[in-house]
């Protein structure tokens, strides 16, 4: 086996069980994510500007959980086309949120607002 | 006569001859592979937990089958407490303090751990509500309506003047709800995952996660049994279960019963309590495009300041799901906690959105008030 197949089947043999073994809230959008990234969609508990640290409430039914996330500077944040603030973001705000497993936790790579309408 | 008119007549004799469906049975077009997993669901419906197999180490209840019984899947005597906190125009579900339900129960080691009997109220709760169980019977029906149906029935602007608005709830994720009392939760598979971690902690593969107390780790020890607690195969049982749970067939309506249904609609009842609803496509032939009695729009209303208790979601403090009316016979208490013991006392607490309807009602006669709470008891 070439070197470069051997690393690739190695890489996504060690993955595999990270994402298999992710709740199934984490990976309820996965299916189009790379290995061991989540996505979360939940509605915005708190914004912690200085940190960088987002948390988002999201659950199953009546089973709620807050999920802790951080953002960095090269973290994507997109809102109806326009590149809002980490600021911009506030309690109550429903956001989609693409993040990877770190040592340190989650990290968010992007994180789109997403308009929810009321008739 | 021709055999075409044979077999008409034959298959108008069955269908008069259909038995009624009792509260607890479930839908009578079940193929035998649905029947059977409605079977195996009812035994883990009916199951007893203990902290071995899954339950705590805060809990409500042992099993679904303590709060909906009598049968299965029919309404309880317990009252649960759920708080969340309203800072206008945000709610936070306290999630982060065990909100929003809040679990009245220890298991033993749990109480030896942290001296605790229940769920600590959460802190920064702005407010405390009281849940009675619900029935269950007709959710399978009810979770297959499309939210377009809904969306058509509502108004927030009351553009037709009548003081009914209505507006759907939306979950954490934004999508629209349509179960529990404020209407927060989008399907009935989420409402019965969910309902075993926030009643049982009993995880499962969809919610594998047990959740803090109060905010706080669960101390070591206290929690013997692995994650998830219960297999897939044990969740889509006790999902089909109750997805295939029947609303009972009202009773037959005497003449006084047909006054009573004529009064519900002049008085403008059934604005919110929409009569009947269609469910759209499903695998399950028994539950796919069927019309079948409702008596909600499954969007919120705004009651008045008398009821209001919560926020959750969208909802305000005020707002409430119009209660499907399914199975009121059987009831001995109505509204969301149970505070009314007649259907004459909770018509007569309806306000907000409900008020004017409520205050027609109270302009009936003694006969015509008989009717229409005659009516009601055939549902």
């Amino acid at each position: 086996m070439r070197p470069d197949i051997r690393m690739a089947a190695l890489t996504a043999i060690l993955l595999v069980p990270l994402v298999t073994s992710a709740p199934a809230h984490w990976r309820a959008l996965e299916s189009a994510q790379p290995a061991a990234s989540y996505t979360f969609q939940g509605t915005v508990h708190a914004v912690n500007t200085r940190t960088g640290a987002l948390e988002l409430v999201t659950g199953v039914g009546m089973s709620l959980r807050i999920v802790r996330m951080t953002t960095a500077p090269t973290t994507r944040l997109i809102a109806a086309g326009t590149a809002p603030r980490l600021a911009d973001l506030k309690p109550g705000d429903v956001v989609r949120a693409e993040c990877r497993r770190t040592t340190a936790g989650l990290v968010a790579d992007r994180v789109e607002k997403l308009a929810v309408s009321t008739p | 006569m021709t055999r075409p008119q044979i077999a008409v007549g034959l298959v108008l004799l069955a269908l008069g001859c259909q038995k009624p469906v009792k509260p607890g049975d479930p839908l009578p077009e079940l193929s035998r592979a649905e029947r059977d997993r409605f079977d195996r669901g009812k035994v883990v419906f009916d199951s007893v937990f203990t902290p071995e197999t899954g339950l705590g180490p805060l809990f409500n209840a042992t099993g679904c089958g303590e709060c909906h019984e009598d049968p299965a899947g029919g309404r309880g005597d317990e009252v649960e407490v759920h708080a969340t906190a309203f800072h206008a125009p945000v709610c936070d579900p306290l999630a982060q303090e065990g909100g929003p339900v809040i679990q009245q129960h220890s298991t033993p080691a749990l109480k030896q751990a942290l001296g605790i009997d229940a769920e600590p109220f959460p802190p920064s709760a702005t407010a405390r509500a009281m849940r009675t169980s619900p029935v269950v019977f007709g959710r399978g029906l009810l979770d297959l309506v499309p939210d377009s149906v809904l969306l058509a029935y509502a108004d927030p602007g009351d553009r037709n003047h009548d003081g009914v608005k209505g507006r759907p709830n939306r979950f954490a994720d934004g999508r629209i709800g349509r179960f529990g009392r404020k209407a927060f939760v989008p399907t009935l598979r989420e409402f019965n995952a969910g309902a075993f971690a926030a009643e049982m902690s009993v995880t499962s593969p969809e919610q594998p996660t047990e959740e803090d107390i109060g905010g706080k780790p669960i101390p070591a020890g206290v929690d013997p049994a692995a994650d998830p607690e219960i297999t897939q195969a044990q969740l889509d049982f006790a999902d089909d279960f109750v997805r295939f749970l029947a609303p009972p067939t009202p009773l037959k309506l005497g003449q006084d019963g047909r006054h009573g249904r004529d009064l519900f609609s002049q008085l403008g009842c059934a604005s919110c309590h929409i009569p009947t609803l269609r469910t759209g496509y499903s695998p399950v032939p028994a539950l796919a495009n069927r019309e079948f009695a409702a008596y909600t729009d499954l969007l919120l209303h705004d009651m008045g300041p008398d009821l209001a208790d919560i926020c959750l979601g969208l909802a305000t403090p005020a707002d409430f799901r119009t209660e499907p009316l399914l199975d009121l016979r059987g009831a001995e208490h109505f509204l969301h906690d149970g505070r009314a013991t007649t259907l004459e006392q909770a018509i007569e607490l309806h306000g907000g959105e409900g008020s004017a309807a409520r205050d027609r009602f109270k302009t009936l006669s003694a006969a015509d008030r008989a009717a229409l709470v005659g009516f009601l008891k055939s549902l």
